[in-house]
């Protein structure tokens, strides 16, 4: 019986950081090397064309880090990542238990890597690790300052100061600019965490608004609140939304 | 201990001022026609005797501070003890004067006694003033002191947090290329291994002194760059440019290795296809012009400000070179610039 092959993506700004993971897989005929990138763009743009079964994949590149890119990704390919030093990644790689290289590695470490991720790759995708869970361990402490989104193929990077609201569709956040609004997948309880509390507030069950965005709340016919935004916009304010939104503005 | 036992000098001024007083003793007894032997011998016992006394008030002087002590204690407790000290110095005057008899017989009264007893009061008084000034002098100097220690010890903490910005991320990549290189370019693992070592042991070195000639933290960049070169390959492109001159100036040490980190790391780094890092130190009219520019990502954001390490680097050349240097930085549309100019020679030994 013939072992099945693999296809692998590399990931790394640096060149000689690629040759080196080259040279330890042409030790294996089984993984076939489908690309290699030296940026976030490239990364997720190749990822998402090629499916990879497996990825080793630099935890700071230029344009997007490591876990920006897998957080576009899907599905997410095995991944193994690798880094020079940086604290707060591995200590995020600690609390998720995710298996990683640490630059420089010795064949033994890197053949031990390898053999972990080929196992996993016939295992149900739940094995994977959640990226956003692994940025926010990682970037502890730190609150976002843009958000990365994938339409088909193109890559947005968002500057949280570009943002009018945030809404929860299902699954999904939409996340409104003056010039468009871009969907991503994630739930609006994740992301509220990691926004500036002074900048960003949740006035509703499914909208956060950017603060200085705010014009003036009306009262609906209904009794219930709506939020006018300089674009226009009106956003629904829960009660619960309406009390910390006057907490937070004082009684003006 | 009584600062007029330490300082010579002081000691001296005090014992002239006192020989003043005598001498105006001295006219105040030819008025009043008082002959030469007894003039002389009546001013002198009278300084004399001041001179004794009056030191002690030095002592009150450190009991009562004047800015801590509120002014009716001051006033109650000098104008209270002048007094006595004057009853005093007067009543051991006039004793004395009575048994050499200096005086005439109608000094040595009630009335006599208490006209000296306000002299010698407010003699005492301004030996007071005087303690106040010495006390004051002290404490400038005491807190100079403290404040050279406290600058010294900064600047200490100061080179030991630079010698540790030795970045272990460029430390573990470099490695990383060097594991690479051995089986790709074993000559060039070699090379690396010397460039590595070689920065590692400048570094060090220059971490000892405060200051250091321009020329030493070149070769330090240079080689730092030159490791990055391995590592970043075509993508870092570097145009270099010094002239001997500039050279010869003496600068804070690791000044410039953390700008050409940042460099490297905000900009080169961040760019897929890299970019250009300019480096050029000139002299003219007696002043260094650096200037240090490179490429950096015109999608990434501007950062507000300077960050923790500019300011650093514009707070140490205003420690050594005060207003005679300048530094400017600032982000272009798809670079980064930071100048600046510093005297070539800092025309004395001042330390930052």
């Amino acid at each position: 019986m013939t072992e099945r092959t693999y296809t692998a993506l590399i990931v790394d700004d640096e060149e000689l950081a690629r040759a080196l993971v080259k040279e330890h897989l042409a030790e294996h005929p089984e993984i076939r090397i489908v690309a290699e990138c030296g940026d976030g763009f490239e990364a997720v743009r190749a990822a998402s064309e090629l499916k990879p079964d497996l990825l080793f994949l630099d935890i700071q590149m230029p344009k997007l880090d490591g876990f920006e890119v897998l957080e576009l990704l899907d599905p997410r390919p095995v991944t193994i990542f690798i880094t020079a030093h940086d604290r707060h990644a591995l200590k995020a790689f600690e609390v998720h238990a995710v298996d990683y290289l640490l630059k420089p590695f010795s064949e033994e470490r890197f053949e031990e890597a390898l053999k972990l991720a080929k196992g996993k790759c016939g295992e149900s995708r739940s094995t994977t690790p959640d990226p956003v869970a692994l940025a926010a361990t990682a970037k502890e402490g730190k609150l976002l300052d843009r958000i990365v989104v994938k339409d088909g193929t193109r890559v947005t990077v968002i500057p949280l100061s570009k943002l009018d609201y945030i809404q929860a569709q299902d699954d999904y956040v939409l996340l409104k600019t003056a010039e468009k609004g871009h969907l991503k997948q994630q739930t609006i309880s994740s992301l509220e965490p990691r926004l500036d509390p002074g900048k960003f507030l949740r006035v509703h069950r499914s909208f956060i608004i950017q603060l200085d965005r705010l014009v003036r709340l009306e009262r609906t016919r209904t009794e219930s609140w709506v939020a006018v935004l300089t674009d226009g916009t009106k956003v629904p304010v829960s009660r619960s939304g309406h009390a910390r939104l006057k907490e937070v503005l004082g009684e003006g | 201990m009584h600062p007029l036992i330490r300082s010579r000098a002081l000691l001296a001024g005090y014992l002239f001022g006192w020989l003043a007083f005598g001498v105006v003793f001295l006219f105040s007894a030819r008025i009043e026609s008082a002959p030469w032997k007894e003039a002389i011998l009546l001013a002198a016992i009278a300084a004399g005797l001041a001179a004794v006394l009056f030191p002690y008030s030095y002592y009150s002087c450190r009991a009562l501070p004047l800015r801590s002590t509120p002014p009716p204690t001051l006033a109650a407790g000098w104008i209270g003890s002048a007094l006595v000290m004057g009853g005093l110095w007067s009543a051991l005057l006039l004793a004395i004067s009575k048994h050499l008899q200096l005086l005439p017989p109608h000094y040595l009264t009630w009335q006599g006694w208490v006209s000296f007893g306000l002299t010698g009061s407010f003699m005492y008084l301004v030996t007071v003033a005087m303690h106040y000034v010495i006390i004051a002098h002290q404490h400038s100097e005491e807190s100079l002191r403290t404040e050279q220690e406290l600058r010294e010890l900064a600047r200490e903490a100061e080179l030991k947090a630079l010698r540790a910005q030795l970045n272990p991320h460029f430390l573990f990549n470099s490695l990383n290329s060097i594991s690479a290189l051995t089986s790709i370019d074993p000559k060039g693992a070699r090379k690396m291994c010397v460039l590595l070592a070689d920065f590692l042991r400048k570094s060090l070195k220059l971490g000892e002194r405060p200051i250091v000639p321009l020329a030493e933290e070149l070769t330090l960049l240079r080689a730092y760059l030159d490791i990055e070169q391995i590592r970043f390959g075509n993508r870092l492109r570097v145009e270099w440019s010094v002239d001997a001159e500039a050279e010869k100036a003496e600068i804070p040490t690791l000044l410039l290795q953390p700008l050409v980190e940042n460099a490297i790391k905000h900009g080169i780094a961040q760019l897929p296809e890299g970019g250009i890092l300019r480096f050029s130190a000139h002299a003219s009219n007696g002043f260094v012009e650096v200037l240090l520019e490179n490429a950096r990502d015109p999608e990434a954001d501007v950062p507000a400000g300077l960050g923790m390490g500019l300011q650093q680097v514009k707070r140490r050349l205003r420690g050594r070179y005060g207003n005679g240097a300048s530094f400017e930085a600032k982000s272009l549309e798809a670079g980064f610039v930071v100048a600046m100019t510093f005297p070539i020679d800092a025309g004395d030994d001042s330390h930052d």
